[in-house]
């Protein structure tokens, strides 16, 4: 009000009120709908939900049912469905976002069933033939190609560090798999220190790829029957994850991956750097953490 | 499916929506996400404004076979996204409020000039977001309503659900209740 420019709020007129509240909503940090979710928008978030319950003309099964006003229910193949959309949607973000350096990287956990057939995935359906050499730690989790822990770092092309908690010694199989990202598993047969996973005569199993953890989305994806907590490694954030069996899905710097083994226990998941660590054990948290932070 | 250059009408959109065209609705979306998201905000600082949206664009689909065809799509769907966000309210975190932009939050200096903010500047501001934060949420809902989301009173009627024609008194009484928080504040020391 320009007549009392000085008088407290409360004294002036109703348009100087008003015009203060317009400032002020000026001044407010309101959510803006395409940053809140990650990369994608609201629109192309709530379009993957429409398609995965199988509503419209645009699903997969071109079913093209009308609304109806019945309410959303999460199931895991419409689970898995909406990971794999939201994938899409990422990978169309970053298309435009992947201008310098690597990628922002994200990681989405699935349901422990239907794998979802994304787009652009590097996933290999049919393991190379050194997979399925019998007797041979990690033979069977289709982890690629079985090489010389002397030549690993070369293969992978980049410095694959070793846990040198001797509770656990060194790794019995390592391997690289050229189909996923080029990432790197180290595999430890199981022991009478090393109590046995999900699969025969597994005892631990340490993958390295090269990515960054965010959980900018997976905490909207994941399952009800999986938990993850927040912790640290070696002061870098990581998860700690337990509960139902995981599928797992990150960008990589040259594309979408998609990691379809299935766990083998409960999982250490942390970041260092441009290297993401995930660590399947039955050690349990504690030592799981502690062997991770005996890498060099 | 949906055309993505120049305007299309909402009801086009929402005609083909209902028939099942996911892109149009996504078009939709796209249109009103904004002002959903603050919507959701206004209602509900202390939740995910975006798992509200989400949700209301969600039920919003659902509902539109039920939507009266040729009325506005704007205030029809706040409503239903406001009601999400209060369904989302906590009442441990009920005093977060709405927070101000870093720029904002810096000083009156550190805001760009506009005729708006010239009537309001250092404590003052400071004042009027705590006075505001301390409104019921009824008065707080219908005053965003109407200077923050710039809703007309009748789109602020519908989408805060109340009475048609009660919009004006009821803003002028939230106003007046906004002067005696505002006079608290300005006779003592700022607490919020």
């Amino acid at each position: 009000m320009a007549d009392q420019p000085f008088a407290p709020l409360h004294l002036r007129s109703d348009a100087d009120l008003v015009a203060a509240l317009r400032a002020m909503d000026r001044e407010i940090d309101w959510p803006a709908a395409a940053a809140a979710t990650g990369r994608a928008d609201v629109a192309g978030l709530v379009r993957a939900r429409l398609v995965a319950d199988g509503a419209g003309t645009e699903n997969v099964a071109g079913r093209g049912r009308k609304p109806a006003g019945r309410s959303w229910r999460w199931t895991p193949v419409r689970r898995a469905f909406v990971v794999a959309v939201i994938v899409a949607l990422a990978l169309a973000a970053a298309a435009g976002a992947a201008g310098l350096g690597l990628p922002g990287l994200r990681i989405i956990f699935g349901g422990p069933s239907a794998a979802p057939s994304a787009p652009a995935t590097r996933s290999s359906p049919t393991p190379p033939p050194s997979d399925r050499v019998p007797g041979v730690p990690g033979a069977g989790l289709r982890l690629g190609n079985q090489v010389g822990l002397d030549v690993l770092d070369e293969r992978a092309g980049f410095i694959v560090r070793i846990p040198a908690d001797s509770s656990v010694g060194p790794p019995s199989t390592g391997w690289v798999n050229p189909a996923l990202n080029d990432q790197v598993s180290l595999v430890w047969a199981s022991s009478d220190r090393l109590p046995a996973t999900n699969e025969p005569g597994v005892g631990l199993v340490l993958t390295a790829f090269r990515g960054a953890v965010s959980d900018a989305w997976f905490t909207k994806a994941i399952g009800p029957g999986t938990i993850v907590r927040a912790l640290t490694v070696d002061g870098h954030r990581g998860y700690w994850i337990t509960g139902d069996p995981h599928q797992f899905f990150y960008e990589g710097p040259v594309g979408f991956v998609e990691d379809s083994r299935r766990w083998v226990g409960d999982v250490l998941l942390w970041a260092d750097g441009p290297i993401t660590y995930r660590l399947e054990t039955s050690l349990g948290r504690d030592a799981a953490i502690a062997v991770a932070e005996s890498m060099p | 499916m949906s055309c993505r250059s120049g305007h299309i009408e909402d009801t086009e959109l929402i005609a083909r929506a209902r028939t099942g065209d996911v892109a149009a609705y996504e078009d939709l979306v796209r249109r009103y996400q904004d002002v959903a998201m603050r919507t959701a905000y206004l209602v509900a600082p202390e939740a995910d404004a975006a798992d509200a949206v989400q949700d209301g664009f969600l039920k919003a689909y659902a509902a539109l076979p039920r939507f009266r065809a040729g009325a506005p799509f704007r205030p029809w769907l706040l409503r239903i996204v406001a009601n999400e966000a209060r369904n989302r309210r906590r009442s441990a975190d009920r005093r977060t409020g709405l927070s101000m932009r870093a720029s904002a939050a810096a000083g009156p200096d550190a805001v760009a000039a506009s005729p708006e903010s010239e009537v309001l500047a250092g404590e003052a501001r400071e004042q009027l977001r705590i006075a505001f934060g301390r409104l019921r949420d009824e008065d707080r809902e219908v005053i965003g309503a109407r200077y923050f989301l710039e809703l007309s009173e009748a789109e602020t009627a519908e989408a805060l659900a109340l009475p048609a024609g009660t919009v004006k008194s009821r803003t002028s009484r939230a106003l007046g209740r906004l002067r005696d928080a505002l006079a608290a504040l300005e006779g003592g020391p700022l607490d919020g």
